[in-house]
């Protein structure tokens, strides 16, 4: 390929943030917010926050395959598609094209991307929750992977931090397992889940809670600042949220980080390489292909925040290669796209519930219960298999599609199916994987993408514990739903489920103590390029079972707090 | 646990049950299935159109409320099987409806086209429970890549059904005459069901 190499030597920031989805957002709203010049960069299309939300407020009626997916969407979303809806009208097109940015499967892997400003923070599940101490000690304890080189405790504060500029609606449950945080007004049960959770106290002992997410129950003052509203309970979150009561980047980090006037962004703009200074070995900049035009320039930098999610994240370093990193940038332990985990997904059980017919509810909640991890907790000790899980799901009245599997048809079947069915319940389990460094990914030596990009190869799978895991994972749900006196219990555990699904990879360029083993320290510095942090899910030394986006982001804030000091001394 | 069972314990989450390619089509959690089956170019001709129409209209008729007619069910069925499901589905579709005209259904009178259609529902239980230990086996089997080439889509009856109550009931006729619809509802409380209240759509 002939580029057009452009070195335009005015492109000089203070700091360059890699990626503008959950964590590149928070690194560019703390460094701007701490006086810093920032240029994003954004390798997708741009977004605008509630203008260019086109679907958010259709009728069903206005779409024509009325929110389902086109068997062509399917294909040209063949990745995204595997999580089931987002190739769908409502969502696809905020999703990649996954045909026109295809990646190798030497195992399957299920990777869902959304390229354009914001990232997956448009579209996250929003439940959000801090790990707790033992999450971080695990490691060290069972002689697992590498030990956390921070605490609980080193990250409490930041966990309230990003509570408090997210907004997490919640309860204060006082567990152990679930510490508590800064939580806004918590969303209602309903009443079969009212009665689930007396059940499970009674039966099991076992804590239920509402689920805490990054909806705004009750803004407060410096949520309206940046025109973020209530929650409207329409439940249509993942279209984005023309209200901003849903966290994203683009409803709240962005904004916030343009109040300062010290952010500048680019958008269709692929970082292909970190530049490395050859004489002080520190990070210079980045060289980036314009994804349109084919542009490349280079743009420089006294730090750099590599946010492009855990993935791109690791591609990135490992294609940025220098006389002193000839494996990749800070890929002396060669762990730099190992140690891939995610959360299970696809395993549950489900049941009907008998009564509370004349219970229905006005609005739809965009949360649902969760059943905090008991396994491998407190006196609990499981034979087959190490950590945890945790569940969410919760009850809702079936409707009107119930009919398809029902006899009858005229006028009484019609009236019938405008009246709402029996309640039924339900949860599927989210739980913890272990990190492997068998379970990579890396660069194929000679398969590029149209940018010139070497080629993500993908080589990682659940092993014996995840596999122990997510059959425990049904039959607990079962058991807890025959418990409750539930009746027609069914399991599932999907077979098709990969790596990936759960939207939560992490742990290809992970923390740790010693340089040997990993690849960050516990400023989430690059430990030998010391002016490089990485603090999305790559930088994740275990996965605990909880949905891990609060986490990533109180990395970053904690991580942007001791850059800009250290830069301020001169240190970096 | 198969796939097929899998898929429909996800239906009963969702609220319904939902058939394995009308959630595949809704969803596509597992196209794998069906990527070698392809699609072809699925069109009605006027006669079979009519009959879908028919059809249509006597599972959802008018009554105080706009039938599936009114709802332009019709027209969305062809379009969701042109554009949603792939060929097994498709020609299972045509069978059904070449079954209808074949048995003269247009040229029947209201009595006799309904005991029509409760025949074809009865048969149609059979059909289920053969598609359905297919699904299994496609699920369960490793030899998937020969089963795909002899996959037998969803019957007619379920498609009918299935694609006219998502047609009629995602409908502006259909879903402002058959429940209150809020599309922004602004607030979330538990309220008792009051005799004959409208439940809320969304």
């Amino acid at each position: 390929m002939n580029l057009n190499l452009v070195v335009d030597k005015t492109h000089r920031f203070d700091a360059i943030v890699v990626g503008s989805g959950m964590t590149g957002g928070m690194a560019a709203k703390e460094l701007t917010e701490k006086g810093l010049n920032v240029l994003m960069i954004e390798r997708g299309r741009e977004v605008k926050h509630i203008e260019d939300y086109d679907t958010a407020l259709k009728a069903p009626w206005e779409f024509a395959h009325r929110g389902k997916v086109p068997v062509h969407s399917a294909e040209e979303l063949w990745a995204n598609n595997r999580f089931g809806t987002l190739a769908n009208e409502e969502t696809g097109p905020f999703f990649t094209n996954d045909k026109q940015n295809p990646y190798i499967e030497k195992r399957p892997f299920d990777w869902i991307r959304a390229y354009h400003t914001g990232g997956k923070s448009m579209h996250w599940g929003r439940q959000s929750y801090r790990w707790n101490r033992q999450d971080f000690e695990a490691n060290a304890k069972e002689g697992l992977g590498v030990d956390w080189p921070i605490r609980y405790e080193d990250l409490a504060p930041w966990y309230t931090h990003a509570e408090k500029f997210v907004g997490i609606n919640g309860h204060k449950d006082n567990l152990e397992v679930l510490p508590d945080g800064f939580f806004l007004p918590a969303m209602p049960m309903y009443s079969p889940e009212r009665h689930f959770t007396e059940m499970m106290k009674k039966k099991l002992n076992r804590p239920i809670i509402i689920g805490r997410t990054a909806n705004l129950t009750k803004p407060q003052p410096w949520h309206t600042a940046l025109g973020r509203a209530t929650c409207q309970y329409r439940n249509k979150c993942a279209r984005g949220c023309p209200y901003g009561a849903v966290y994203s980047s683009l409803s709240g980090a962005i904004p916030a980080a343009t109040k300062t006037k010290r952010l500048s962004m680019l958008h269709d703009t692929i970082v292909t390489e970190v530049l490395v200074d050859e004489k002080s070995q520190k990070a210079k900049g980045v060289r980036v292909i314009n994804q349109n035009t084919m542009e490349v320039s280079e743009y420089f930098a006294s730090i750099l925040f590599l946010n492009a999610g855990s993935m791109n994240t690791a591609a990135l370093l490992l294609n940025s290669k220098s006389s002193r990193f000839q494996n990749g940038l800070g890929n002396d332990s060669d762990q730099v796209g190992r140690n891939i985990m995610d959360h299970h997904l696809g395993v549950g059980a489900n049941a009907t519930v008998e009564g509370f017919e004349d219970d229905i509810v006005f609005g739809q909640r965009p949360n649902a219960l969760y059943i905090p991890r008991f396994r491998n907790w407190g006196a609990d000790k499981q034979p087959n298999y190490l950590r945890g899980f945790g569940y969410q799901g919760g009850a809702s009245r079936s409707d009107w599609k119930r009919g398809a599997g029902m006899d009858g048809f005229g006028a009484n079947f019609k009236k019938e199916m405008t009246q709402p069915g029996t309640w039924n319940i339900g949860f599927g389990g989210f739980g913890e994987v272990l990190p492997n460094p068998n379970n990579r990914m890396y660069l194929d030596p000679e398969k590029k993408d149209k940018w010139g990009i070497p080629m993500i190869v993908f080589d990682a799978a659940f092993g014996e514990n995840e596999i122990a895991m997510r059959k425990d994972i049904a039959s607990s749900a079962a058991e807890m739903l025959e418990a409750a006196g539930f009746k027609n219990i069914t399991t599932y555990n999907r077979p098709e489920v990969h790596l990936g699904l759960g939207i939560h990879e992490m742990g290809t360029a992970r923390m740790g103590k010693d340089p040997k083993t990993s690849v960050l320290n516990k400023h989430n510095q690059l430990h030998a390029c010391k002016n490089v942090f990485v603090t999305d899910g790559a930088a994740m030394a275990s996965s605990s079972c909880v949905n891990p986006s609060l986490t990533y982001m109180a990395l970053t804030a904690r991580a942007a707090d001791f850059a800009v000091t250290e830069l301020k001394k001169k240190n970096l | 646990m198969n796939r097929r069972e899998a898929i429909s314990h996800v239906a009963i989450l969702m609220g319904g049950a939902f058939s394995a390619p009308t959630l595949l089509a809704m969803e596509h959690r597992d196209n794998t299935a069906f990527t070698k089956s392809g699609s072809v170019s699925f069109q009605l001709n006027d006669t079979q159109r009519q009959i879908v129409a028919e059809v249509a209209e006597m599972i959802i008729p008018k009554t105080d409320t706009a039938g599936a007619k009114e709802a332009d069910v019709p027209a969305f069925i062809e379009l969701m099987l042109k554009d949603c499901y792939r060929q097994p589905e498709q020609l299972s579709f045509l069978e059904g409806v070449q079954q209808l005209q074949t048995a003269g259904f247009l040229t029947e009178n209201e009595a006799r086209r309904s005991e029509i259609l409760h025949k074809i529902e009865n048969e149609t239980k059979e059909l289920m429970k053969a598609y359905n230990v297919q699904q299994s086996k496609m699920g369960d089997n490793e030899d998937r890549e020969l089963m795909k080439t002899q996959v037998k889509g969803l019957p007619f009856w379920r498609l009918m059904k299935e694609l006219t109550l998502l047609g009629y009931f995602t409908s502006e006729v259909g879903i402002k005459g058959s429940f209150e619809y809020v599309p922004i509802p602004g607030k979330l409380e538990e309220v008792k069901l009051k005799p004959n209240q409208k439940i809320y759509a969304y």
